[in-house]
């Protein structure tokens, strides 16, 4: 019986830990950012590798990430960015060598929403499962 | 960054400017000793936040073992680079170095030999015409091959810079330049550049092999990948001695796998013989490889083969080495030099180095 037990604890963890890497994605922005959504993808891509550095209105765009051992961060990097870690950190080397910001870090959900709500030109992403209050969601990523 | 050349005479350490500069450079490294990822707007190699300003750089600890000539250890770079953006029209970049200090050399202290040059490498506005456009203007890098424009330690593969990265060509323009670059990447990068009257704060002489007085050209790149791509590069030039020069140039940057294959090359006519050369023509072409042993390790290597406008011989020139790399922005580089034909550009040697981008 505790066999059984323990079977269907485990069972249920991997389905919970399943369903949150499964969840979606949120880009979301400064509530300022003036651009028609949704994004594409590859726009979004753009912002992140640092291709597009500029909003409409002209004003700097901040991209936020995640650290890099975040899960979060991992789905947005395989699924928008299509590139792995090591490649990503010594693009970004060079592009901040080159006078380009790479994107800013922000180490939990609540700390990307905070800095998002108080940064005009910011822009970032949030699991599909948090609410977006008081930021503008530019994209919905399954 | 101006690793392998041979230095003339030391220049007296201008400490009004340098001293402030290895302030700045131990506070953030100070801060980076504290955090390397962290929610405080600093994360190691991507600098320190302040409002609109980005305030980094670079360090680079260099041994060097010839086995001609002096042994030295040498801070050979000690650079802080600072960025703002203030909107669409108004991006001023800047960066000063303290370049080749020697900390120990053939066994004696600093203050025995140089002291150290300081340089203003960049010193330039950006102003975002479009999404693709951008118009610069100051003192820049020249985009001629892939290595001048990133030449940062922590950013290039081999401690030893291959010659032909650096000594065929204007490494900097002081003027206009005009950058377009696709978002989407459909279409290849370009860069146009013009330097009408001479080098903002020019370097002094133990740095320079050719001062450049007039310099335009233009680079074109295809993006292969994130970080692959092949290039295109044209110079037309006049020195200070009004010597005429007219570069063409190729480089590429390409990854399989583990493998990463890169390598740039260039041919120069020199039209008016203004001065003492052995040769109308300066050439040469350097081919790497550096394949990833681990996450962490690296083997690499290099031929090179240079033709210097003043040596009556063409140098052949080896390299292999190991790199480890604790963090992305932390590199520890170790490795071997062999001339094996013909007037030595870069001496035979070991040569290691330990850089840091901050």
């Amino acid at each position: 019986m505790p066999v059984r037990l323990l079977a269907i604890a485990v069972t249920a963890v991997l389905l919970l830990a399943g369903s949150a890497r499964a969840e979606g994605l949120l880009i979301i922005a400064n509530s300022s950012v003036n651009v028609a959504a949704p994004l594409s993808l590859s726009q979004v891509a753009a912002i992140y590798l640092l291709r597009m550095t500029i909003w409409s209105d002209g004003s700097h765009i901040v991209p936020v990430n995640r650290e890099a051992t975040s899960q979060i961060r991992e789905k947005f990097t395989v699924s928008v960015l299509q590139q792995d870690n090591t490649s990503l950190a010594a693009y970004w080397n060079e592009m901040h060598f080159m006078g380009k910001q790479p994107p800013v870090v922000q180490e939990s959900e609540q700390a990307v929403l905070a800095f998002i709500r108080n940064v005009p030109g910011s822009i970032g992403y949030i699991s599909a499962s948090v609410a977006p209050i008081d930021v503008k969601v530019l994209l919905r990523i399954p | 960054m101006q690793e392998g050349r041979i230095r003339r005479r030391p220049i007296p350490l201008r400490r009004s400017i340098t001293l402030p500069l290895i302030g700045a450079a131990a506070l953030l490294s100070s801060v980076a000793g504290h955090s390397a990822d962290a929610d405080d707007g600093y994360e190691l190699g991507h600098g320190l936040d302040l409002g609109p300003l980005n305030i980094a750089g670079y360090s680079s600890v260099v041994v060097n073992l010839p086995n001609q000539g002096q042994e030295s250890l040498v801070l050979d770079d000690l650079s802080l680079f600072v960025t703002g953006h203030f909107g669409q029209l108004f991006n001023p970049f800047t960066e000063a170095e303290l370049s080749s200090l020697d900390i120990l050399h053939s066994g004696h202290l600093v203050g025995d030999y140089g002291d150290g040059d300081f340089v203003l490498e960049r010193l330039y506005n950006d102003s975002y015409l479009t999404d693709s456009v951008t118009l610069r203007l100051g003192k820049m890098l020249s985009p001629v091959g892939e290595w001048n424009v990133i030449h940062a330690p922590p950013l290039v593969l081999t401690t030893v810079r291959p010659a032909v990265t650096y000594r065929n060509f204007s490494e900097y323009a002081t003027g206009a330049s005009v950058l377009y670059s696709d978002p989407n990447t459909s279409f290849p990068e370009l860069q146009l550049y013009w330097q009408p009257v001479g080098e903002l704060s020019e370097r002094p002489a133990s740095l320079t092999i050719h001062q450049y007085k007039e310099v335009e050209g233009a680079h074109v790149s295809f993006p292969l990948g994130l970080l692959d791509k092949a290039g295109v590069s044209f110079q037309q030039s006049k020195d200070v001695d009004g010597v005429d020069q007219s570069l063409y140039g190729i480089d590429f940057h390409y990854t399989i796998d583990k493998l990463t294959l890169q390598g740039e090359a260039t041919y120069s006519d020199i039209s008016d013989r203004g001065t003492v050369q052995a040769r109308d023509t300066e050439w040469g072409a350097y081919a790497a490889a550096s394949y990833a042993l681990t996450d962490q390790w690296s083997a690499y290597g290099w031929y090179e083969t240079f033709a210097d406008r003043t040596a009556p011989s063409v140098a052949h020139d080896v390299l292999f080495g190991v790199a480890y790399r604790p963090h992305p922005a932390i590199v520890f580089k170790f490795e071997y030099l062999q001339n094996i034909a013909g007037h030595p550009v870069n001496p035979t040697g070991v040569f290691a180095s330990w850089s840091v981008l901050f």
